[in-house]
Parts: C-alpha cells; structure tokens; sequence
C-alpha cells in the first residue's frame, strides 16, 4: 500500500466555477443541469453546462486555445498560489503533470471544420495542440512551466480516476515530488451525437437507479488536484482497476468487472466494505449500468453502505467524471467535522426498479457517524471496459 | 530513475513484418513507410471487421510479445499520439453533413479502443491504461507500464506504442515523419532479460531525433547493446541506460 496527499482541489462543473459555489449545492443535491431542445435534431436532452465565463488562454500559449484548455484554467485559478508554492518548493523539473480526458478540443476542431469547409484552409493560429489529446497536459504543463512527466490518461469515462492513480505511482517511483493532476471534458457534437447514436441519452434530467431510468445526461467538467508525498489531510489510499473482456460499449452484464474493481481497491487501501461511509457510485441512470453496478455493489458492500450518483447534478463529464467525482468525495472529506461526514444525496424520483438490490440511496440530507479516519469510494467504468475505484480518506 | 525488464519485444510497419526485416532495418535504419497495414488473422473475423488500421497495427505487436497464457493474463498499457483522431475527424464531418453518427463508429473511436479490443479479443480481464503525450508518448508509456508494475509488481505489463500518419486536414501542423507502426515490449518488475532504466532532465534543443519513432529507436537500441540512449522532444531529455 503507497498513499499520497491530494493536497488542493480546483473544479469547475454545472454547479459552479469553483468549489466553495460547488459545496453547498452538491450538499444540496442541486441539479445544475438545464433543458436544451436544439443539441441534437428532433429531440430533448438535458445538458450539465460550465456557465461560468472562462479565462483567456495567456497569449504566449495561444496554441492551446480552446474551451477544454479554458476550463482546465478556470478550475486551477483558485488553487493557483498554491501550485506555485509547490514548484518553488520542489523544483519545475520534479512536477508531473496527468491529465485525464476523452474530447480533448474536439469542440473547437469542429468550428476549425466548418471554418474550412467555408474558407479552404484551417483558421489562422489553429495549431494541432488545440486538438491532440495530450494537448491539455501539455497546456497545464506550459502554463506553470513544469517539466516532469506530462501526459494524458484516455480511458474514456474512467480516464479522470485513473490520471488520480498514475499521480500516486509515479511519487511512490520518485520520479517527481509533485503531480498536478485530473482531467477536464467539455461538452461537444461528437460526444452528443455519439451517445445519441447509442440511444442512450434520457430526455430527462439523468434518474439513475430507478425503475424509470431512461438513460444519461451528459456534462462538462474539470476537475484537478495537486498531489504530493506527503502525509496528514485527504489521502488517495486505494486503486482497484479491471477489464472486463465483453464489449466497446456495454457493461458485462454480470457487474464482475466493477465487482472486481471495487474489491481490488479495498484491497489496495486495506480496509475493508464496512469501512467505507460512503460510495460514489458510477451510476449513469443507463439501464444496463444500474443494474449491473447496484448488483456489484451489493455484493462487495451489502445494502447498508450509503451510495449516491451525481450525475444527476451535472451530468456525465464522461473522461472528467473520476476527477469530478473523486473531487466531490474530497470535499466531502474536507467538510468532515465532529465525528460526522456530510453525505451526497442522490437525485431521483424515488421509485425502487425492483430487479436491483436495494442499495442504500442517500434521500436528502444526511451525515455518516465515524470513528478514526472516515474512508471513501468512488466508482468510475468506461467504454472498452475499462473500470478504475479509488479509495480516498480524510483526517482521523 | 525507475526500471523494468524487458521480457520480449515485439514490431510491425510496412516492409517490417518478420524478424529479418526488422535486423535488416537495425543494419540500415530508415524511415518508416507512411502506409500499410497488416491483416492481423488472429483476430475473430467478426471483431476484425471493426478494427482500423491503427488497431489492426498495434494489436498485431502485442501478440506478436506475448505467448497463449501471457495474453490473458498481462497488465496493459496502450499509447499512441494520435490515437483514434482521424475517425473522429470523419465522424465531425459526417455530423456537419448529415447531422448524424453511427454508433458503432463512434464507440470505436474512444482512444482507448485498441485496450478495449485487445481485452475482447485475448479475454484479458486485468488493469490496462491508454495514454497521449504529444511529442513525448512513447516516454511517457514507458513511465506508465512502470506505474502499473509499481502498483501490482507480481504482473507482467504489456506496453504497445503505436501510431499511423494524421489526416491530411491536420499533418501539415505537425513535424514529424509519417509512419505507420506499432511497438511492443513485454515488461517485469525484476527477473531474466535486460533491464532498462529511465530517467529524465530539462530539454536541449541542440540534441536531434532521428527521423523515425522513438519507439522503433528504442529497439534499434536494445539491439546494438549501446548502455545509453537519449530520446530527445521539445521540453526534455529522456535518458534510458540499460544493464
């Protein structure tokens, strides 16, 4: 076992443009998601939307200038100070930067396209790095001007747990002595049309674990850490990782993928389910997902253990959701006073699908007694069968 | 500096399909060829439908570094600087004409659909990672197996770098020679075989890559026995020492 201290947080999402707005209404179960009618034809959907304006790209990195570089930027602004003092501290050489995404600027690359098809050549300045998908690790990197590892992790929807991961590994290989770390997605045609294709978009707010579940809303987010060796505050103390050998884009049924996942990070952080005050569960309101990850859940940490999905409250970031969601379990753990730990409610109508286990689904607001240290999990599984938990915990 | 052993490697671009051809290039090395790809049989007729060239590539050098048992049961790590973009530049215009994607298309488009074939396809159930990192993917891969044999170092890690020529709507910003190839190399934490070491110090921009991918001069490199090799990218050193 090897932990690392997720030592400052930044997030941007649909809640809001930083974590102190981001706190009270993620405690709330406020859904930032709002109705959009004209994203795809024929057809309603509700989109988690960063609505916060972002910051310029500096212009001596104008060849990263694009809306998921923009966002990655507004996450770090108020963790800023803090970054530099950790670089100053250690050194630009021994600063990594891993970065989780699945669209990269595939949302400017479009407008670069069209601006083509209209004009016969790329807009002026547009530059590749805009688009690669290293290209946000690369920005991140550039913009503290940070030499250290840099690279993007791209697992799809488990690609922002996974970048959390890799950050603890390379400080325990003591290759750096500080990573930044996360991911950053923003909402595009590509990943809006995709999921539409899969017929897996619900034209309601995203209602996971119901009998009335219909499918998905899909986000935008970013959320990045900065990660260091030391000890004491919130701790990534476990990484459980599988594949499932079953298909590009569909569960194993059976939620053995996730079942082993999740026991391999209890393993990893030695502790064991009843341990865990609260999970994060993956929990897209696909039918297929529900149901096979309540079915893990159910076997790795029975029915009492309080669960919750926040997707409903800013949709499925898709490559940022680990990051995002490992974000909310750190602020969640930040807010730890007194023996008690502030749960995230779940967002939903409320109606049992009687054909999964009744998992404990957090109604309204409600705090965990603990003892000791309080220990959190948070579940992330992406296309290809790429699943990744992490174990986080606070103060004791 | 952190390390791994190298088990087995493994290689594929066009004209570079069998051991002689590969010792041929080690005699000569050249550039690679922009095209081509192989036909990768192994794979079910089914699942081999769906595979681009790209994929047909990289899963092609990961057989070809792993025997039956080691198949499923490696740890992976697939990289790649460019990944699937090309599909996805082909599926932005079909939405610009058509308004409209097919699912499957956009399902095999996620960067990490070669992992994701690869686990269907050899029934692997164990950790696996994709990554990019611009000009330094093939390092920073190298650093991700070993994060992978950090954290299970019982484990073999199957790494596979792999890349083919960007559309030409985008090649022309970019310096960098087109290849089409992939890469493997079949790592452990400790064991028989030649351990390679890496470590990494700020950027020299008088140092020059050769005109071929880093990971083919890994091999060229591991092949002439030499204790040391520099990969050079814009902002670093990477230094490999072998042993």
């Amino acid at each position: 076992m090897s932990s690392c201290k997720l030592a400052a947080l930044g997030m941007a999402n649909a809640l809001g443009g930083n974590t102190a707005e981001i706190a009270p209404r993620l405690f709330a179960g406020e859904s930032g998601l709002v109705e959009r009618r004209n994203a795809v034809p024929d057809r309603a959907m509700y989109l988690g939307e960063v609505r916060a304006a972002l910051p310029d790209i500096p212009g001596q990195l104008a060849r990263y200038r694009c809306r998921n570089n923009a966002l990655s930027l507004a996450a770090l602004r108020p963790i800023e100070e803090q970054i530099r003092a950790c670089i100053e501290r250690v050194g630009r050489h021994r600063v990594a930067v891993i970065f989780g995404t699945s669209t990269s600027g595939v949302s400017d690359a479009e407008a670069a396209l069209r601006y083509q098809r209209q004009h016969g050549d790329l807009p002026p300045g547009f530059a590749y790095a805009q688009l690669e998908f290293g290209g946000g690790a690369g920005f991140v990197a550039d913009y503290f001007g940070v030499t250290g590892p840099t690279y993007a992790i791209s697992t799809a929807c488990s690609s922002g747990a996974r970048a959390l991961a890799t950050a603890r590994s390379l400080l325990h290989l003591g290759i750096c002595d500080a990573v930044i770390a996360g991911a950053t997605d923003t909402l595009c045609n590509l990943t809006i049309f995709g999921f539409s294709a899969l017929q897996a978009v619900s034209d309601e707010i995203t209602n996971p674990c119901s009998a009335n579940r219909k499918g998905l809303s899909l986000g935008e987010a970013a959320a990045l850490f900065l990660v260091t060796r030391e000890s004491g505050g919130i701790q990534l103390l476990g990484v459980g990782e599988s594949s499932e050998a079953h298909h590009m884009s569909a569960p194993d049924p059976t939620g053995a993928g996730a079942e082993a996942a999740m026991r391999g990070a209890l393993a990893d952080a030695g502790v064991g389910a009843a341990d865990v005050l609260y999970l994060n569960l993956h929990g897209t309101g696909t039918p297929l997902n529900d149901s096979m990850e309540c079915a893990a859940v159910a076997r790795v940490f029975g029915l009492e253990t309080p669960c919750s999905s926040t997707k409903p409250l800013v949709g499925h970031a898709l490559g940022a959701a680990g990051a995002t969601e490992a974000g909310f379990c750190w602020l969640a753990l930040a807010a730890a006073r007194n023996g008690e730990l502030p749960l995230i409610p779940h967002r939903w109508d409320g109606v049992r699908d009687p054909e999964i286990p009744a998992i404990d689904l957090i109604d309204g607001r409600r705090r965990a007694p603990f003892r000791g240290r309080p220990l959190v999990a948070t579940n992330s599984f992406g296309f290809g069968g790429n699943n990744c938990v992490l174990v986080l915990g606070g103060e004791g | 500096m952190s390390g791994a052993t190298v088990i087995r490697t493994a290689a594929w671009a066009p004209g570079i399909e069998t051991e002689d051809a590969l010792h041929a290039w080690f005699a000569a090395p050249r550039p690679l060829a922009a095209d081509g790809h192989p036909e990768a049989k192994f794979l079910p007729a089914m699942l081999r439908r769906r595979c681009t060239p790209l994929t047909r590539i990289m899963l092609t050098a990961a057989y070809g570094c792993c025997d039956e048992a080691e198949l499923g049961s490696v740890r992976t790590v697939f990289a790649s600087r460019h990944g699937s973009i090309n599909e996805s530049i082909d599926l932005l215009e079909s939405i610009a004409a058509a308004a409209r994607v097919s699912a499957a298309t956009f399902s095999h488009s996620v960067h990490n659909a070669q992992a994701g074939l690869f686990s269907i396809a050899a029934d692997n159930r164990q950790a696996s990672s994709s990554l990019a990192g611009q000009e330094d993917s093939f390092p920073a891969a190298y650093l991700e197996a070993l994060t992978l044999l950090q954290r299970s170092p019982k484990q073999k890690v199957l790494l596979v770098m792999g890349d083919v020529p960007l559309a030409a709507t985008f090649a022309p910003l970019i310096d960098e020679p087109p290849a089409s190839y992939a890469v493997g190399l079949l790592l452990a934490a400790s064991g028989k075989g030649r351990r390679v070491d890496i470590d990494l110090a700020p950027g020299d921009e008088t140092v020059a890559s050769p005109p071929w991918p880093a990971a083919f001069e890994l091999l060229r490199w591991l092949h002439d026995g030499e204790p040391r090799l520099i990969i050079p990218t814009p902002k670093r050193r990477w230094i490999f020492t072998a042993s």
